[in-house]
């Protein structure tokens, strides 16, 4: 007990003295502080001073002319970033005037119900065509409705009914947490993956540099498996502990200046999910840490670790990508979701998810939790037991389903 | 103190490392382990330091199992290395901590060896700044700084100038007469012979040959004559296969007998104009290449 202590510290210390590991927590800190303070900067600057460069200009053309102007004047109200424009002329001419920069986008409408979009490059975010379906949509109903014979006031009346409804989330508001979630999802595979990575890279250099052949002479290698992995394991925490709790900080501070609901709802989580954040982080940790220490027991040199850690590596990819997919098809409890929130391998990430995104009865997370507990003290003293075996030997990494058999085998 | 190695056998796998190795070393002596690359030395050394457990065979001290909680080790391994990036004085704390001191024990028993082997300016400086030389003196530090009361030292003097040899010289000679159980493992026979007054060689996990040196020695098979003479080469000429020229011109002449000797050496006086006749005394590396050469 008294030298895992020693080696808690002794690696801890190493942390705290690498400068690649300050450095990037203070990049990161100085960094969200900045981006915490943007929406208070853009309040500050004038954002209606909007030059003639932003204006864009729309054209739109009909052989009909009586449906082109009474197009151009719905457009110009739905459309407030252009200035729509009529155009005489027909198609050869509006594509030249697209290719040449001089419009930036244009309607070739043949009726009412039927148009032409051309555009130079289509954005990802163009949502043109969507309102234009929309207004013409509606003029189509509204010519229909005085055709038959209504009054243009009495079809606009009919036309403007608004629905009012309110939604009463009971369970978890998906749209809301989903962003949150992900961010969460995101910092628990980068530090997990970042630091299991640090764990088996020290064990390997240690190994390489044959640091090690003084380590097993002086310390118990269960000692020093579990004093690494904790080491890494507070690190990492203190780091996302570090970057959450500044961008939590600024973020009361800025409070008022983050109008938008979007952004405001990230940094509205519940206390309850940051617990099981908290749990989750610890033990997925330690479980991926335990695995990343034992493959780099194996590997002589620390060209060798890229290969030995890979199957570990491609394990968390796989349950990320689960977890993102369901995540996005919003189907977080669908069955693979389920099987993957009780393998201790996959739990950390696809529990969270649904704890965070859906409705979860508390006996599941204690199965979860149980399970998960209980594999990481396994895999943690199997680990030591393997990274005993590993440290000794040289030459070509073995593989690691012989390793456990051999380790298994030893009584002692 | 005596530690004592009884019939100590270890298999990896399929392969047996050791076969029953056994060996007697005590406090304020040198004990030499011999034996080639791959012979199992480093493998008796681990069992020794519980790195792992001998399959059979017990380690005693006094008669009683080693506890190693209370029998502190130092090892100063073959197979040189420390954290290249880290201070040297964190890492030398460190592994005395390690070992059981107390911080401030560490920090004081390691300024004393840092003087004492000419490095304190190097105390907070990075291992990889020093020469070879010098991080092995940091090495030797580890395997000293916590007073250990068995010292193992493998290939102590490789990669050392003169200098520094002698100065690990006095320090081993320090050792012994402090009264720990000096291990030597070394392919460099004249140090043995200086420091060792006993030896085990081990050839293919076995003990081929142990015991005092001196009685190693004198037990050697003394069936040859070492002779200086004018007329030698008219002495191989005439005395045959059995002869054979040295590198410093003397004849080396292998009896049929040992119990031949005063015999032919009669007849070679008779014979020949002899300077010099003596029985020929084997040296370590002869003995090491008879008992390990296959």
């Amino acid at each position: 007990m008294k030298q895992f202590g020693k080696i808690l510290k002794f690696e801890l210390v190493g942390y705290l003295k690498n400068k690649l590991f300050v450095g990037i927590t203070v990049f990161l800190v100085v960094a969200i502080i900045l981006g915490m303070h943007i929406p208070k900067l853009l309040s500050e600057i004038d954002i209606d001073d909007v030059t003639e460069d932003d204006i864009k200009i729309m054209l739109v053309h009909s052989d009909n002319e009586a449906l082109m102007i009474s197009v151009r004047d719905c457009f110009a109200e739905a459309f407030e970033q252009y200035e729509v424009k009529v155009s005489e002329e027909g198609e050869e001419y509006i594509k030249q005037q697209i290719t040449d920069d001089q419009a930036d986008c244009a309607f070739i409408l043949e009726s009412a119900s039927s148009y032409v979009y051309y555009v130079n490059n289509l954005s990802m975010h163009d949502t043109n065509t969507a309102t234009a379906d929309a207004v013409l949509t509606e003029l189509c109903k509204l010519n229909a409705m005085i055709e038959g014979g209504l009054t243009p006031e009495e079809a606009g009346e009919v036309l403007s009914v608004t629905v009012s409804g309110t939604t009463e989330t009971l369970g978890k508001d998906q749209i809301q947490n989903f962003f949150y979630t992900y961010i969460m999802i995101f910092a628990l595979y980068t530090v997990i993956l970042l630091y299991g990575q640090m764990v088996a890279t020290n064990v390997a250099t240690e190994k390489s540099s044959r640091a090690m052949e003084l380590l097993i002479t002086s310390a118990n290698p269960t000692s020093m498996m579990f004093g690494k992995v904790l080491a890494s394991c507070i690190a990492g925490f203190s780091q996302l502990v570090l970057i959450f709790g500044t961008a939590i900080l600024f973020f009361n501070i800025n409070k008022e200046d983050f109008t938008n609901p979007l952004l405001a709802s990230l940094f509205d989580i519940p206390v309850e999910l940051f617990v099981y954040m908290i749990i989750f982080f610890i033990l997925g940790f330690l479980i991926y840490a335990f695995m990343f220490g034992a493959v780099g027991s194996t590997a002589s040199k620390l060209e060798d670790i890229n290969t030995s850690v890979m199957p570990i590596t491609f394990s968390f990819i796989a349950a990320l990508m689960v977890v993102v997919f369901s995540m996005t098809s919003a189907s977080v409890d669908n069955t693979l979701m389920i099987i993957c929130s009780y393998f201790p391998l996959t739990s950390p990430m696809a529990m969270f998810t649904r704890i965070a995104m859906s409705t979860v009865k508390w006996y599941e997370i204690a199965i979860s939790i149980s399970i998960l507990v209980g594999s990481t003290a396994c895999i943690g003293l199997l680990s030591a037991k393997i990274y005993r075996v590993g440290v000794l030997l040289y030459g070509t990494p073995p593989k690691i389903g012989t390793l456990i058999k051999t380790v298994l085998k030893k009584n002692d | 103190m005596q530690l004592e190695l009884n019939n100590i056998k270890k298999s990896f796998g399929e392969k047996e490392v050791l076969r029953g190795i056994s060996f007697k070393a005590e406090s304020g002596k040198a004990f030499g382990l011999l034996g080639r690359n791959g012979a199992g030395k480093t493998t008796t050394i681990r069992i020794l330091m519980n790195v792992f457990p001998a399959d059979e065979g017990k380690i005693l001290i006094d008669g009683k199992p080693i506890d190693h909680k209370s029998i502190g080790i130092g090892y100063l391994p073959e197979e040189r290395g420390l954290y290249p990036k880290k201070l040297i004085i964190d890492q030398l704390v460190y592994f005395a901590e390690l070992k059981g001191m107390s911080a401030r024990d560490a920090v004081k028993s390691i300024d004393y060896w840092l003087d004492r082997l000419g490095m304190t300016e190097y105390r907070n400086k990075r291992l990889d700044t020093l020469s070879k030389g010098n991080q092995q003196k940091i090495q030797l530090i580890t395997a000293l700084a916590h007073d250990p009361h068995i010292v193992i030292l493998d290939e102590p003097f490789s990669g050392l100038d003169p200098v520094n040899a002698m100065l690990l010289k006095d320090v081993v000679k320090e050792q012994i007469a402090g009264g720990k159980i000096v291990l030597f493992s070394s392919h460099q026979m004249n140090y043995i012979e200086e420091f060792c007054d006993s030896i085990a060689i081990i050839n293919k996990g076995e003990i081929a040959i142990g015991g005092e040196l001196y009685d190693i020695k004198r037990n050697y098979v003394r069936d040859r004559l070492v002779i200086s003479s004018t007329e030698a080469k008219r002495i191989c000429a005439e005395l045959g296969e059995s002869c054979t020229m040295t590198e410093d011109g003397s004849i080396l002449l292998r009896l049929p007998s040992p119990n031949e000797k005063g015999a032919m050496m009669r007849k070679l006086v008779e014979r020949y104009d002899i300077d010099e006749m003596k029985v020929f005394e084997p040296s370590l590396g002869d003995i090491f290449v008879e008992y390990a050469g296959n």
